[in-house]
């Protein structure tokens, strides 16, 4: 592969676009950030200077736009970094102009979070499909360092090889390599578990959802404020596309909650729509006191005040409690033994994770081995990472609890040597999962 | 004051070191977390087990101001049941806490007391906002002299270190920034440095804007060391148990480096003061350059030319280019030479915090001092991965406390 030095960034003042020229640029790349207007590719710049809190980048960034500047400057590029919309029919198109403008041995990626990647190859040349591939960089780049990279069927490996080792040298990332599956695997694992607590919601309430699978179960955020983060729209694209283009054992709860599409439909989109809102919806109310109101799923309807508590459960409060003092292996262990409806419920979503998560390990599916998905769901979603918990539950009690619960057990994990660890990652970072309120 | 040698080897067996870019507050964590997380990853990487643990000696500057919680040698209990009843005890030297703890645990096994010891430094810093931080490591000098009422108290103390070699020898601040840029590109080699994602390059540190503004005197912000929550764990042993373990981990007793020589020195506390002493003096921290040289002459060097890397205090810039000239690698004065000559670089020829230091790996004041030697540990064995240093077979450590206050030296490894 070509040494990189040139990078061209197409989609520049978008949230991804901004941020990879961001990356590329920070870590002493030249990179030229194209959009439709140069306004808009100087916004891109703004958004990568206040990101990486630096003035010094514009030296090593030039601004253009598709018209004036596509095909000059990716004649010139070592790496075409495409970042435009997440939709197929406006990333063919450039996809096409990059092939036509590109020299011949220049890498082209998409940082697309579970398109197909053999799609975008359709109808391009042999070098382009010799040389693209997907890096599904997480947002921000700059703070989350997971990074998804995935070969398309044509894919040069050495080339992939030797832009997966700079994307970890050079650009920092710690990266998993993935089959071109839809939504790869961060999302894949990430969303069932968010869409099934979003069906959840509909019976058990929102506020008793994000309390029962909360930070305390291993994750930075409760997942229905996660959903509102990331926007229902791209939930919904996500679940979508993995609904339509999947069969596994978790198949029914990758489809949208009714009331999810309903109130989509009438501009709810989490906290990119703050008048509508999302699960939450932030207010002021007449004496100027902020507070947040919380969805009623079934009514379809915000609470009138602040958000009522959730009703509060002696096994979470425990587990919160033992976190706190760093005895993570005694809290999650009890997640395990909890009596109650609550506690089985919690159980079927953590417990569900893992098994679902590992069941995407094997020579068929997203990733070869555990290392891969759980680098994703701690690096790029910070989730505990799945082989985290099986090592903290032990491999029997985790087989019996999948057989309890119905669960599908993971080959991987019947394959584990009876108290062989599985998770090979940094173990210094492992207690930073689980939280202690 | 004649330096003594050691009269027993002290043997360093490895440790463990937490992730200095997380934020236990965030985690919602009390101190006790990360102490425990700490001591069973150090069980872990050394195959030692609790009840071999003889006796403890935490570092910790103030977890009374940043955690409402003082006795933290207390907490060493808490990490495994078998570890009741150990001897413990806390200790105290501003940033220099966790070196003072290593002092103390190589003494206790000088003298036979134990052969085992447990060295654990500590500090949980982002409980408080930076300005209340900043008031905290005021009491790191003479507080009512020197910090009450100013903001920002350490960054102005040290500002006023550049300041006395721009006075004596001239001070270039692209020399400073050259000091920043390569802790930042060591720590991201590192992965347990707090900055190893961050921005940062020559170019940058020489800027001066909203984005790198002054905070003391000609001190930036890239001149400054971070805000660190973390800890580090190192187990000191006699020749006696650490035959043992050798054994036990497949290696030769020549194997297991050594503590070959420390130095430890107090200066007057005050700034002012240390500047009024050392007025006739060719080095502007005299009793630093003491200790260093106490190091030496008991580890049996003849001078930096034996160590092959340093682990030093980069509380900022200003500190590390003293440093260089006190550690004897130009002379006084001449520290811009080495920055200029590439001397300091991963590659250079004798490297300066492959970690990415204070700057680059972070601060946590308490810690500091074990993190430094855990360091010099990895190097001499070769465990540095991407920071690796390569052949490094003497690593010395120099750990600060207040402004030039409280000077450790070590050094770590092999005769020879």
């Amino acid at each position: 592969m070509r040494e990189v030095k040139r990078v061209v960034v197409l989609g520049a003042n978008g949230t991804m676009g901004a941020g990879a020229a961001g990356l590329f640029a920070g870590n002493g790349f030249d990179v030229t950030m194209l959009a439709r207007t140069v306004d808009k590719a100087h916004q891109g710049l703004g958004k990568a200077k206040e990101a990486l809190r630096t003035d010094v980048l514009r030296e090593r960034v030039h601004c253009g736009t598709y018209d004036a500047d596509l095909e000059s400057s990716v004649a010139r590029a070592d790496l075409i970094f495409e970042a435009v919309s997440e939709d197929l029919t406006v990333k063919l198109p450039f996809l096409e102009r990059v092939d036509r403008a590109r020299a011949s041995g220049s890498v082209v990626a998409t940082v697309s979070s579970g398109l197909s990647i053999a799609a975008m190859c359709e109808g391009r040349s042999d070098d382009f499909r010799r040389h693209f591939m997907g890096m599904h960089l997480f947002n921000p780049p700059h703070v989350i360092v997971g990074t998804e990279m995935i070969p398309g069927p044509e894919t040069d490996r050495e080339v992939f090889q030797s832009m997966s080792q700079f994307a970890r040298r050079k650009l920092g990332r710690a990266v998993i390599e993935c089959r071109d599956r839809p939504a790869f695997a961060g999302n894949r694992v990430g969303f069932k578990v968010l869409n099934e607590c979003a069906l959840l919601a509909e019976v058990h309430g929102v506020s008793n959802i994000d309390y029962l699978i909360g930070r305390h179960t291993g994750r930075a955020l409760a997942p229905l404020a996660t959903i509102d983060l990331v926007g229902w729209d791209v939930h919904h694209a996500i679940v979508e596309n993995v609904y339509a283009h999947t069969r596994d054992e978790a198949h029914e709860l990758f489809q949208m909650p009714v009331y999810m599409k309903q109130l989509m439909d009438e501009g709810h989109l989490g906290n990119k729509t703050p008048a509508e809102g999302g699960f939450y919806r932030r207010m002021t109310d007449a004496n100027g006191k902020r507070m947040v109101s919380v969805l009623d799923p079934r009514r379809r309807s915000y609470s009138e005040g602040a958000a009522p508590p959730p009703n509060k459960q002696a096994f979470v409060e425990e587990m919160k409690a033992l976190h706190a003092v760093g005895r993570y292996r005694d809290a999650m262990r009890l997640l395990l033994t909890a009596p109650g409806t609550e506690a089985e419920l919690t159980r079927r979503v953590i417990v569900g994770y893992v098994s679902y998560a590992l069941n995407r390990v094997g020579p068929d599916e997203v990733v070869d081995s555990p290392a891969g998905v759980d680098s994703i769901m701690g690096h790029g979603f910070n989730w505990a990472p799945p082989s985290v918990l099986v090592d903290l539950w032990g491999k029997s009690a985790t087989l019996k609890a999948m057989d309890e619960l119905g669960l599908k057990a993971p080959p991987v994990l019947a394959r584990l040597a009876d108290g062989q660890r599985l998770f090979t990652g940094q173990s210094a970072s492992i207690g930073r999962y689980f939280i202690g309120k | 004051m004649a330096t003594k040698k050691a009269s027993r080897p002290v043997f360093v067996l490895g440790g463990y070191q937490t992730d200095f870019s997380r934020n236990w507050n965030k985690e919602a964590k009390h101190i006790v977390a990360m102490m425990r997380e700490t001591v069973i990853g150090a069980l872990e990487e050394t195959r030692i087990e609790p009840a071999e643990v003889e006796v403890a000696h935490v570092g910790n500057f103030a977890a009374e101001l940043y955690c409402m919680q003082g006795h933290l040698g207390a907490f060493v209990l808490e990490v495994d049941p078998a570890l009741s009843g150990v001897p413990t005890a806390r200790h105290e030297a501003a940033c220099a806490s966790g070196s003072i703890a290593a002092l103390a645990a190589a003494a206790e096994i000088e003298a036979g007391r134990y052969d085992l010891a447990l060295v654990l430094g500590v500090e949980q810093m982002k409980t408080v906002d930076s300005k209340r931080g900043g008031e905290f490591l005021g009491t790191a000098a003479w507080f009512d002299r020197e910090a009450k009422g100013v903001e920002f108290p350490f960054p102005k103390l040290f500002g006023k270190l550049g300041d006395e070699y721009d006075r004596r020898y001239g001070l270039k601040d692209e020399h400073l920034a050259a000091i920043s840029a390569v802790n930042y590109a060591n720590a991201k080699r590192n992965p347990l440095a707090q900055t190893r994602n961050w921005f940062m390059s020559y170019e940058h540190a020489c800027s001066t804007g909203p984005f790198n503004a002054h905070v003391g005197g000609r001190v930036k912000i890239s001149d400054c060391s971070q805000v660190t929550d973390g800890a580090a764990a190192v187990f000191l042993a006699s020749e006696e148990f650490a035959k043992k373990w050798a054994a036990r981990v497949g290696e030769k007793l020549e194997a297991i480096p050594r503590i070959l020589g420390w130095g430890h020195r107090t200066a007057p506390i005050e700034f002012s003061a240390k500047v009024a002493e050392s007025q006739n003096d060719p080095f502007v921290l005299p009793h630093t350059r003491r200790a260093i040289l106490d190091a030496f002459e008991r580890a049996g060097l003849a001078g930096v030319g034996a160590i092959h890397a340093i682990e030093t205090h980069d509380c900022f810039t200003t500190s590390e280019y003293m440093a260089i000239d006190h550690f004897g690698l130009t002379p006084p004065g001449k520290s811009w030479q080495a920055v200029e000559e590439g001397v300091i670089a991963l590659d250079g020829k004798c490297p300066i915090n492959p970690s990415g230091g204070l700057i680059g790996a972070g601060h946590p004041v308490g810690a500091t001092g074990t993190r430094q030697l855990l360091d010099a540990w990895k190097q001499v064995t070769a465990r540095a991965g991407d920071y690796q240093v390569r052949n490094a077979r003497r690593v010395a450590t120099l750990n600060i406390g207040g402004s030039g206050t409280t000077s450790v030296v070590h050094v770590v490894g092999f005769a020879s």
